[in-house]
């Protein structure tokens, strides 16, 4: 089994972040994740795959990137979304019943 | 001096909007694909991304206006965004306190056909043990008219159901007595093979307004090969069928559906063929059901959703040039998937909806009182896994099956908005969830989505459904056509 490393800062990205984008490529690769004081260390032990290792790598990379986007949006606009979903049930029958 | 501001006294102020919720997808290339919790969506590159996230976008901006139109974002300009996104979120999800309209009365398990796939039906000539009788079918109708839903259309299926016919008659009167104090929109439908279709049948289905719903696999060695009878004619018997339905019914009440089977993969444009031969306007390109030898090699069901994708792709491609060349021919599936993400409406299609839609959307009544979620969790219990068995007729009440917990679990791990991937895909809005496919394959009503067929079948059609939409400007005005936006 290949396994490929990668090392991302910690003050850079979050460890949910890399965490979710690992789970997207669970049919690719299995993660083994370690933690020292400045780095998240990832080994990423490919399967077999249709793809090079170095193309699921990069593509991890780009996800990471994605989630840590994703994660400043959710940040961002969490209250809003609760605020929304509260009112557009607040008049309805769902909750009536 | 002017008598107007310049331009740029009319701007906001840099970074004077806020985010509303949304969720995003790669495309190919740089392309990200946008959509917000009630599926407005927007296609933008990566620059613009970063730029609306990091609140850097001027309010003249083309993407700026667009993210602005769409609910995206909010500035002192569009207060109303607020309002549109919670009515337009409730309109989204009030079916779900009208629920199930469909209604599917197993009538018989008995076959005169044996098509390999088939996992429900019965040679057998005995009546007694694979039909359903009176008593059965006056309890599930009882249950009919329990189900809050003001919309009812009650499905004929089997096995053939026209071998019960005296009880499909017996339904449809039972039923239209009661609904004259229920005063529901009550309709009929037969789903049937043809085979045994006379006009005598067609006349009752005159008189009490039912629909058939019949199959049509594609061209002649196609259909016969799916669709296996002695006489080696169920394509003539269907074709000679649908012509005698139209002709006492009307062309309007008789519908047919395909079922893909390997043989039909790389067949896709000569299936359309047929079906504008015999004047339908449209075709449902279904997918595989995995309920079979799927089932069996579960590693076969990745590659069977990648060849059955460019099935889908290839008719679609077919489909789409028939109608610049003129013949207007639409995809049904496609169609459910554009009315979602082109409008608030959610056509309601119970592999598209978000609780899943078995039990909410439709329901199934065994010949034997069973009653089951799904056709497909029916057809999982004639293979000996009674998981999703909400009840029997004969023994429990109405709320008893719906309340029981072979029902509500799935149902409660099938909300999309809380399972692992779907919660943050982008195009969430427009999908569902399965979880009796994800059983079926994966022993888990979830599954993992990167291994599930099921998500990349769809993520396959969304994808594909943007990409033409985006890249040419006449295939958007055509599916704003099949989505029913003129």
């Amino acid at each position: 089994m290949a396994v490929e490393k990668v090392v991302f800062g910690r003050d850079v990205y979050g460890l949910q972040e890399i965490k979710k984008a690992a789970y997207r490529f669970i049919d690719k690769f299995s993660i083994d994740i370690e933690l020292s004081d400045s780095k998240i260390e990832c080994s990423l032990n490919f399967l077999k795959s249709d793809q090079s290792d170095a193309f699921w790598v990069d593509e991890f990379k780009k996800e990471v990137l994605d989630q840590d986007l994703r994660q400043r949006i959710k940040l961002e606009t969490e209250p809003v979304r609760n605020l929304i979903l509260a009112h557009a049930f607040s008049k309805s029958r769902l909750i009536d019943k | 001096m002017s008598k107007f501001q310049q331009i740029n006294f009319y701007q906001s102020k840099s970074a004077a909007y806020k985010l509303l919720p949304f969720r995003f997808a790669r495309l190919d290339g740089d392309k990200y694909f946008l959509s917000n919790m009630v599926g407005e969506y927007l296609i933008l590159n990566r620059n613009s991304l970063d730029k609306a996230v990091n609140h850097k976008l001027n309010s003249l901006d083309q993407t700026y206006i667009d993210l602005r139109a769409r609910q995206f974002i909010q500035d002192e300009s569009n207060s109303v965004a607020f309002d549109l996104l919670a009515i337009k979120t409730r309109t989204k999800f009030s079916r779900l306190s009208n629920f199930t309209s469909l209604h599917i009365f197993v009538v018989s398990l008995r076959c005169e056909h044996s098509c390999p796939y088939c996992q429900v039906s019965r040679q057998s000539e005995d009546k007694g043990k694979f039909d359903m009788t009176e008593k059965i079918a006056d309890r599930a109708i009882d249950f009919v008219f329990k189900s809050p839903s003001q919309v009812i259309k009650i499905e004929f299926q089997g096995g053939e159901p026209l071998l019960n016919y005296p009880l499909i008659q017996y339904v449809v009167e039972q039923a239209k007595k009661i609904n004259i104090t229920e005063c529901r929109n009550l309709d009929f439908v037969i789903a049937t093979n043809l085979a045994l279709i006379t006009p005598q049948i067609l006349s009752f289905c005159l008189q009490h307004g039912i629909h058939i719903s019949t199959s049509l696999d594609g061209p002649e060695d196609l259909h016969n090969t799916n669709r296996p009878r002695k006489e080696k004619n169920s394509y003539q018997k269907a074709i000679k069928g649908i012509e005698l339905a139209r002709d006492i019914l009307g062309r309007d009440r008789v519908s047919a559906l395909m079922t893909t089977t390997e043989a039909s993969l790389g067949r896709g444009g000569e299936i359309v063929d047929e079906y504008i031969r015999m004047g339908f306007n449209g075709i449902f390109l279904r997918a595989l059901s995995p309920y079979g030898f799927a089932i069996k090699t579960k590693s076969f069901a990745a590659y069977q959703t990648d060849k059955w994708l460019e099935f889908y792709r290839s008719a679609m491609e077919y489909i789409i040039q028939l109608n610049k060349d003129g013949i207007a021919f639409q995809e049904y599936g496609s169609s459910i998937i554009l009315a979602k993400m082109l409008s608030a409406r959610d056509p309601g299609y119970v592999d598209l909806m978000n609780p899943s839609g078995m039990g909410i959307a439709a329901i199934v009544y065994n010949y034997d009182g069973s009653v089951h979620p799904s056709d497909e969790s029916r057809m999982l219990a004639e293979m000996g896994d009674n998981t999703f068995l909400m009840g029997n007729v004969l023994k429990d009440s109405y709320e008893d099956v719906f309340s029981s917990n072979s029902f509500l679990d799935p149902l409660e791990a099938s909300m999309t908005t809380s399972v692992p991937m779907c919660e943050e895909c982008a195009f969430e809005p427009y999908c569902g969830s399965d979880p009796v496919y994800h059983y079926a394959m994966h022993q888990d009503f979830i599954a993992r989505k990167p291994d599930s067929g099921f998500c990349q079948k769809n993520m396959g059609i969304f994808k594909y459904l943007v990409e033409k939409m985006e890249s040419d400007p006449y295939v958007k005005r055509l599916f704003r056509s099949w989505a029913n936006l003129k």
